[in-house]
């Protein structure tokens, strides 16, 4: 009897609900497939850079920050940083009409903030790059990895160099910016590095975050 | 009642993808606590005090940690940088033992970002060790001064910085307030007695200064300290530095994936209900002897 009765469901299985079994089956593989799809793609496809060249530490007459007053000191004309292979030129950076830092305008240079005090003379001088441009990696790409200790050097127009040591490397919200810590007044000669980091929001295609380093120069 | 359990399954498969969504890109990294550490300067303002050495000791340390050899009048010292806490300023006859008794001492509290002066003020017979608490900030666009009164020839002085009176009778060994001026460069005035000294002096936005009065060889002298700079301007928020070339190309929109998956289990639930409806009646029969009502 209990034999018969399975044939007959087979049977039926075969007519009626084989569709509806299909139509599980398919389901659950598009469901799967939309769930794959999804954790595929909130996997990061992080671009690689080209590999680290150190570079060699500048050579030139250093000199320190004059005591009194500040105009003796040359304009800052280039950046190297041996350490994480940055060597670039310096252009002059001024505020955007929103009274934001203007950054450079390609991702090759770095930008001194001419409101900032000039790197070397006593104050917190203020140099920006670019992290990287829409297609790879831009002057500043590995402030980050900066360590403490590290050496900074700026070439000045009269040849002259300045110094710097790496004191501090942190990350801040763009929306929690510290202001008065990048650009307010210090008794002594330092240098701050701004980048971007953290998250890049591609609805505003912007990063969340700003990389600052902070230095001070070697006496 | 087993489709209980079966809806069970398909919340979990659909919970799924938002449990892989939830998980948050790595947290940015918080900013670590100031680096702990302020400045200290030194300087020697008493006119008839002969050249002293100065000594700059960490509290309950009894080896100096700065020493400035013959220190004369009129010498201020640039800043130094040193962990906060307290410490000792003492001030020795130039080439005295270390040993020897200070001849005046003082005691700072160094907190962390603030920057002081430890000066020796007023005549030797009244030789005084002062901490100035040191600006570190200026309103945007201005620039801030404040004055040292350290002539003994003209024990009261007037201060005007172009047509503005900063100081109209300063008393010798008096420090003023800082001030805050209008940007740029103007003609520095000090008057007292007959005596008139003028200086052109820039005062930048975003800088402070300590302009120091004192006695020259003829007369009176301007020295301008600049204690502190930044920024004129502070730029507002942070730096537009970066273009995403280089940023984890992170999930274009989850939308369609989104759209499939509840798509799927749409397909899936009805199709899970047809198949129910077409078995129920031929298993009913058989069902109940094999399982016994043990579910709920």
């Amino acid at each position: 009897m209990k034999g018969g009765g399975r044939h007959a469901r087979r049977r039926r299985l075969s007519a009626g609900a084989r569709t509806a079994g299909l139509l599980v089956a398919a389901g659950l593989v598009a469901a799967g497939a939309g769930a794959a799809g999804l954790a595929l793609t909130r996997h990061a496809d992080v671009p690689q850079a080209a590999a680290l060249q150190v570079l060699p530490a500048p050579t030139g007459p250093i000199e320190a920050a004059p005591t009194e007053g500040a105009a003796s000191v040359a304009e800052p004309v280039s950046l190297v940083i041996p350490s994480i292979g940055v060597s670039a030129s310096l252009v002059h950076l001024g505020l955007t009409s929103s009274g934001a830092l203007q950054v450079p305008p390609t991702t090759a240079v770095a930008g001194w903030y001419t409101g900032s005090p000039r790197p070397g003379s006593i104050g917190s001088a203020v140099i920006a790059g670019h992290i990287d441009s829409v297609t790879g990696p831009g002057v500043f790409f590995r402030l980050s990895q900066l360590q403490r200790g590290a050496r900074v050097y700026v070439r000045r127009a009269d040849g002259t160099l300045a110094v710097f040591e790496v004191t501090e490397v942190q990350m801040f919200p763009k929306d929690a910016f510290p202001t008065t810590a990048v650009y307010g007044a210090v008794p002594d000669p330092e240098l701050r590095l701004i980048t971007c980091g953290g998250t890049f929001d591609y609805s505003t295609r912007s990063y969340l975050s700003n990389t600052v380093v902070f230095a001070k120069e070697v006496s | 009642m087993r489709f209980t359990k079966f809806a069970r399954r398909i919340i979990l498969l659909a919970a799924l993808p938002l449990l892989l969504l939830a998980i948050p890109a790595a947290s940015v990294v918080t900013a670590s606590a100031a680096t702990g550490t302020g400045w200290i300067r030194l300087a020697h303002l008493s006119p008839n005090t002969p050249a002293v050495d100065v000594y700059l000791y960490s509290f309950g340390d009894s080896s100096a940690q700065i020493v400035l050899h013959h220190v004369a009048y009129g010498t201020v010292s640039p800043y130094e940088q040193v962990p906060a806490g307290d410490y000792t300023v003492a001030m020795r006859a130039a080439g005295a033992v270390a040993t020897s008794a200070a001849v005046i001492s003082a005691s700072v509290d160094v907190a962390p970002g603030h920057a002081y002066t430890v000066a020796g003020l007023g005549p030797e017979s009244g030789l005084r060790l002062q901490v100035l608490d040191d600006q570190l900030s200026t309103p945007s666009g201005q620039a801030v001064v404040r004055i040292i009164q350290a002539s003994l020839k003209q024990s009261v002085v007037s201060v005007k910085w172009g047509s503005d009176t900063l100081q109209s009778s300063l008393k010798f060994g008096a420090v003023s307030s800082y001030q805050t001026v209008t940007a740029g460069t103007a003609t520095l005035t000090v008057s007292g007695g007959g005596d008139n000294a003028t200086a052109s002096v820039p005062l930048a936005a975003g800088t402070v200064h300590t302009l120091v009065v004192l006695d020259g060889t003829n007369g009176l002298q301007i020295d301008n300290l600049l204690d502190a700079a930044g920024s004129g301007v502070d730029p507002a928020g942070g730096a537009g530095t970066g273009f995403g070339g280089m940023a984890p190309h992170g999930p274009s929109s989850p939308l369609p994936w989104l759209a499939a998956v509840g798509a799927g289990l749409l397909l899936a639930v009805g199709g899970g209900l047809r198949l129910r409806s077409r078995r129920a009646p031929a298993a009913a029969a058989g069902r109940h002897q094999r399982v016994p009502a043990a579910r709920s």
